[in-house]
Parts: C-alpha cells; sequence; structure tokens
C-alpha cells in the first residue's frame, strides 16, 4: 500500500539525493510505514540497484558514493524509531575497517565503510595509519567477525600480511575473517599473505563480507 | 579552442601565392574545348593544351563560392560544414574487406557494399557516409553510380560522394538524389583532379554537369609527394591548392555561388616499396591543407584516420591515431577516412567500430578545456577540505562527469590485471570493436525507401546502363 513511496525512496538512493531520502525517511515516520519496511523495501531497493549498475560497468563510482551516502543518512533517521520499537535492522556483521601502518590513503576504504553499513553492517572504521594491535584490540572490543585491511601503496601492502600473521599468532582465525584491498592487491597477492578475499571494487566488497559472514 | 597550427601567417601568404604563381605560369593540362572556350572568355589564356588563370579570376571565383555548404540526409540530419564543428566521414572506395575475426582478406561483394554503408549509419560519429566498398564486376563507367545506389536505401545520413569521373555520372545521380530528396541540398559529389595539375576530357564535363545542377561538391585532388608532386610537403600542398581551385573557378563562372568543399587527400610516397606513405606526414599534410584552405574562409575536408597497416595492430592504432588528432586540432571541418586499412585499398567492419571511438577521443581533444569558475571548482575545493575530503559524493563530480568531462570509451579496456584474465578473458579492444561491429549488423535497422523510390532507382540504374557509351566519352 506504500508501493509509490517506496520507489521514491529507491529512486532516492539512486540518484544520490541525500535531502530527498532524508525527507522520505521522515515521511514514512509520519505515515507510521515499520521503519524496517522503510528499509527493506524502499531504501535497501535503490542500493541493491544501483551496485547492480556498478557491477555491470553501467554506474559511475561517485554515483555509487552518493547512494550510499543518501542511504546512510536515511537509515540514521529511522534508527532512532527502530530503538524506540526495540527492534533492530537485520545486522549483516560486524566490521572493522583500517588502512594499514604507514598509509595515510583512505578514499577506497571510506568507499567500502560507506557501501558496507548501506548494505546493513556495523562498521568501525579506525581511519589511517592504524599498526596491528590497534585494529586487532578493535575487532575483540566490539566482537567483529571481519577485518577489512586497505593499503594503496606497494610498500604498505605487506602489513597487512603483519595483521594476518598476527592473528593466527592469537589464535584469533577464523573466528575474525580478514579481507584485503587497495590499488596494488591482486587475488595472487590476497592468497599469498592467506587473507580470506579481496575485491576490487567497493560493491565486490559487499559481495565478499556477506559470503565471509555466511550471508550471501 | 584556438587551432593548432604549424605555419606561420607569413608562410600561409607565401602558399597563396605559390598556388596562383603556379595557376598563372606552369597552368593546368587542359583539352576539352567547351570548357576551354568558357574559360578563355573570362580571361584565361589557353596555349598548347594548357589554360593558365589570372589571379584576380582565380581571387574572383574563390569570392563567389558558397565556402560553408549545408548537406543534410534523407532523415533531416543538418551538417552545416564550415560552422566549427567537425564532422567525420569514412573513406570511400575501398577494394577489400579485411576480416578482423580471422586475420584474413577477401575482395569486397555487394552484400558487404551495403552492409558498410549500414553499420556506418549506426555509428554516432560517423557524421556523412560515403559508399564503402567498390563493387565487384562493374565496369568503370557504372561503379559510381552503383556505389550511390547501393548506399541510398541502407543510411538515412548524408551520402556524401561517390568519387564520379564522367558527366553523365552526375545527371544519373542528381536523377537518384531527386528520388530521395532535393539534389541540391542532398547530393554532394567529388571529383579528383589527376596530378600533376591535369584535368581529363571527361573531368572537365563532369565539372560542368555539377555546376549546372548545382551540386555541393569537392574537387578532390590526391598528389603522392615526390611521385606526382614534390618531395616537400608545402610544394605540393601548393601543387595540390592549384589543382582544387582550377575546377572551382570553371563551375563558378558557370554557376557563381556553387557550393564546394576544399578537401586535401596528400600522400606521400613510400619511397622503398612505390606505395602511399601511412605515416605522421599524412596527418602534418592535412593540417597544412586545413590552415591554408581556411586562409580562404573554405571549409575543409582532409585525410584524418590513416595506416598502412594490413591488422588492427599497434601501427595502425598510432598511425590513425596521430593522422587523426593532429589535423583534427588544426581545425578541420571534415576528417575522412573511417574504416580505413592499407593506406585506402582496404577496410574492415571492426576499424570502422574503432575509428567511431577514436572520433569520439578526437573530439574531446577538440574540445579543449575550460578554466571557468565553475571547471575551476574552487568552492568545491573548499566544501570538501571542510568535510569528507574526497570528491567522491560530490555533486559537481557527478554533474561534470556525466557533462562529459572524460570522453568515456566504450571499447578500450581499463580493468585490472586480474578481471581482464579473469572474468574478460583476456579480451582486447580489437575482440570488442569485431563483436561490436556483428551486433550492430545483426540488429540496426535503416528506415527503408518506399518501393516506389527503389523501382525509381532502379529505372535510372538501367538507363545509365543503357546510354549509348560514345555519349560517355
Amino acid at each position: 500500500m506504500f508501493e509509490e513511496l517506496y520507489k521514491q525512496m529507491a529512486q532516492s538512493i539512486i540518484e544520490g539525493e541525500k535531502e530527498t531520502a532524508i525527507e522520505l525517511a521522515q515521511k514514512s515516520i509520519e505515515l507510521g510505514i515499520p521503519p524496517l519496511d522503510a528499509i527493506t523495501n524502499g531504501f535497501v531497493v535503490g542500493v541493491n540497484y544501483i551496485g547492480d549498475l556498478f557491477g555491470k560497468g553501467e554506474a559511475f563510482l561517485p554515483e555509487l558514493v552518493m547512494a550510499g551516502e543518501a542511504m546512510k543518512a536515511a537509515v540514521a533517521v529511522l534508527e532512532p524509531e527502530l530503538l524506540k520499537l526495540g527492534e533492530a535492522r537485520e545486522m549483516m556483521g560486524r566490521v572493522v575497517l583500517a588502512t594499514v601502518e604507514g598509509d595515510i590513503h583512505e578514499i577506497g576504504k571510506t568507499l567500502v565503510g560507506t557501501m558496507l553499513s548501506a548494505s546493513g553492517f556495523e562498521v568501525v572504521d579506525l581511519g589511517v595509519d592504524q599498526p596491528a594491535e590497534k585494529i586487532i584490540g578493535k575487532a575483540l572490543e566490539i566482537d567483529a567477525q571481519l577485518i577489512g585491511l586497505s593499503a594503496l601503496l606497494t610498500t604498505t601492502m605487506v602489513r597487512q600480511r603483519e595483521v594476518i600473521e598476527e592473528l593466527d599468532k592469537e589464535g584469533l582465525r577464523p573466528r575474525i575473517k580478514v579481507m584485503v584491498g587497495g590499488a596494488p592487491i591482486t587475488r595472487e597477492w590476497a592468497e599469498k599473505i592467506k587473507a580470506d578475499g579481496t575485491s576490487e571494487d567497493a560493491v565486490g566488497a559487499v559481495q565478499l563480507a556477506k559470503k565471509l559472514v555466511g550471508k550471501d | 579552442m584556438p587551432p593548432l597550427t604549424f605555419l606561420s601567417d607569413e608562410d600561409v601568404q607565401a602558399m597563396h601565392e605559390a598556388t596562383l604563381e603556379i595557376l598563372q605560369e606552369a597552368g593546368v593540362f587542359w583539352t576539352h574545348q567547351p570548357s576551354l572556350k568558357i574559360l578563355q572568355d573570362a580571361g584565361c589564356t589557353v596555349k598548347e593544351n594548357r589554360v593558365r588563370f589570372p589571379p584576380d579570376l582565380v581571387m574572383e571565383s574563390v569570392a563567389k563560392a558558397n565556402k560553408r555548404p549545408v548537406i543534410r540526409g534523407r532523415n533531416g540530419q543538418v551538417n552545416e560544414l564550415g560552422g566549427g564543428e567537425l564532422y567525420f566521414h569514412n573513406l570511400g572506395g575501398a577494394r577489400d574487406v579485411f576480416d578482423a575475426k580471422t586475420g584474413t582478406r577477401r575482395a569486397a561483394t555487394i552484400q558487404d557494399a551495403k552492409d558498410a554503408v549500414r553499420l556506418l549509419d549506426a555509428l554516432p560519429h560517423c557524421h556523412t557516409v560515403t559508399p564503402f566498398f567498390t563493387p565487384p564486376d562493374v565496369s568503370n563507367e557504372m561503379l559510381s553510380l552503383h556505389m550511390f545506389r547501393n548506399a541510398l536505401p541502407h543510411t538515412t545520413k548524408p551520402v556524401q560522394g561517390p568519387g564520379i569521373q564522367f558527366g553523365h555520372e552526375v545527371r544519373y545521380a542528381v536523377e537518384m538524389a531527386a528520388v530521395v530528396g532535393i539534389p541540391a541540398q542532398e547530393l554532394t559529389l567529388s571529383l579528383s583532379p589527376v596530378s600533376p595539375l591535369t584535368l581529363h576530357d571527361v573531368a572537365a564535363e563532369a565539372v560542368m554537369e555539377m555546376a549546372k545542377y548545382g551540386v555541393i561538391h569537392a574537387n578532390l585532388p590526391c598528389p603522392t609527394g615526390g611521385a606526382t608532386s614534390p618531395m616537400t610537403l608545402t610544394g605540393s600542398i601548393v601543387q595540390q591548392s592549384a589543382e582544387s581551385l582550377a575546377p572551382l573557378v570553371l563551375a563558378q563562372i558557370i554557376r557563381p555561388g556553387c557550393g564546394v568543399v576544399y578537401c586535401g587527400r596528400l600522400g606521400m610516397l613510400e619511397p622503398r616499396t612505390g606505395l602511399i606513405w601511412g605515416g605522421v606526414e599524412l596527418g602534418l599534410a592535412s593540417a597544412a591543407t586545413v590552415q591554408l584552405g581556411h586562409f580562404y574562409g573554405f571549409s575543409v575536408n582532409v585525410y584524418g584516420f590513416s595506416t598502412n597497416a594490413h591488422t588492427l595492430d599497434v601501427q595502425n592504432a598510432f598511425e590513425r591515431g596521430l593522422n587523426a588528432a593532429v589535423p583534427a586540432l588544426a581545425g578541420a571541418d571534415e576528417l575522412s577516412g573511417i574504416g580505413e586499412m592499407e593506406a585506402g585499398v582496404m577496410g574492415s567492419f571492426a576499424q570502422m567500430v574503432l575509428d567511431n571511438e577514436l572520433a569520439g577521443s578526437v573530439l574531446r581533444l577538440r574540445r579543449g578545456l575550460s578554466a571557468d569558475a565553475e571547471h575551476l571548482a574552487v568552492e568545491v575545493i573548499k566544501e570538501v577540505m571542510g568535510g569528507t575530503r574526497n570528491f567522491l559524493g560530490q555533486k559537481h563530480t557527478l554533474k561534470h562527469l556525466r557533462g562529459g568531462e572524460l570522453a568515456l570509451t566504450k571499447l578500450a579496456e581499463r580493468n585490472s590485471w586480474d578481471t581482464w584474465e579473469g572474468k574478460l578473458e583476456r579480451k582486447q579492444m580489437a575482440d570488442y570493436a569485431i563483436a561490436e561491429a556483428e551486433r550492430i549488423l545483426r540488429e540496426h535497422v535503416v528506415p527503408p525507401l518506399d518501393p516506389q523510390q527503389e523501382k525509381e532507382l532502379d529505372r535510372i540504374m538501367t538507363a545509365a546502363e543503357r546510354e549509348p557509351r560514345n555519349s560517355r566519352r
């Protein structure tokens, strides 16, 4: 019965119209639509659509980012309502993201974070230049199932291996799975350092994350 | 953007004066009496089969010509030559087809001739279609009429050319053009004087016919530098210019204001093989031809896409890339050569698709850069620095991405090694071009002519076939 509104919600995400997405989220609260329905039947449809287009090479990266940000903004409006109702959006999993020590590049990682949150993951983004112990510490603290490690430079990508070796030493795998990414990262490298997977782009990273937490 | 120039104003002036001196003192080899009479009456001197042109007459004729003709297609597409736009068209008159899938060559069939026109009709950066392949087993006298006949039903874009040689071809082409539209608006023909500086009787008659019917036309000299024109580029270009202007004088006397396109097809000699050189001097000569033609106020049509290569290889790409970009940046109004290979002897469907993509990149180069406030984006930079510190999520980014800041290519391979080797199975640009050409030929439908129009065209062709040969000289 709210099909038209759901369509508008999806469209606001596809067009990356953050303000419209926020307005539509507020409107759904006023209309008494269950927040989970608004997310699942409306906004998520838009995120999936643009993600699919991107996967096919038919959408641009900036469109993906704007869609992700609009999604985050809409969910931020709906979340207090969910809490009030004592409900929660089905959580895909908890992820700690970081750019490894010595590397200060973060656009790719931030984008992965945006898309993961837009897809229902709880994301803690530690930022750049993060040593292994801090990343692992945070993962234990929030009981994360996933760690995502970013590196842009061939000189810093070796740090991804350090984090994995550290996790192995502590016996924390396979409880915590590790995804690696960044411009110089190849499948070959990911296999070599025994990461659980890599993806070339943020949409692929979401698919990988879902697979690693068994929700694909 | 300001045009790229290779010649100073003094250089261009010197080339202009050299052209007039050639026309006045070397003259043009010309024996066609009816046209010589017209030229003599206008002040030319004729001696020992050579006609010499007074400079004032040449310049008066240039002044009279419609130098910015508008050409139309049967769908109403309009190309306004000389208005600052760059229009692309394909090579005309190739003999062989390169089958890029098998790496083999074969003689073009009539089906190839029709398919090529239909494929070009579907390519957005091919603005004008010239009959691409020469049909087999057709006499020289009927060749261009067959090409025109095969082209008309398979495109709605303006049809340019075909290159004609005889007066009767003009008459029948005009008749055929009248079946699909208005000949003075929709028919353009080209005629090649022979180098050096020779106009055969049949060509002189053809010029008179084109002028009589007011057909927009191009005099299309094709000198070979080092063989039929001087070894030096500027020497060849001034000879080429004289070859182009001599028939123009005749046409403008007969029909003042007749539409003309100034053309250059200078190719240098490959001195080790005797073939035509596909190297970068071709682009350089085309650029200089553009500069000289613009000096007179003409819209200029030159070679762009050109190579000696026989396959879709590295040489092919770099030669045609340079040969297209250089004259385009010099301000060419029309660039020829889409689909060309082996210096004009051969063509390929995949090459046409590749050239469409190259044309898109060349147009992007021509558009240049903007440094207005919107493009300098200082406000955006300030905002980003106070916020997300990346530009991906900015509306400005998306606006200009969609607005064409990047001319997004469709066929070029731009993925990572892993994706290329895995998902894409190591496919390269040429593989995509082959598949795209196949797809277009499978799917693209051109609005057909009426059955009545088809019948009328056939009737005209039959009449042309039956015309007694002696009247064709």
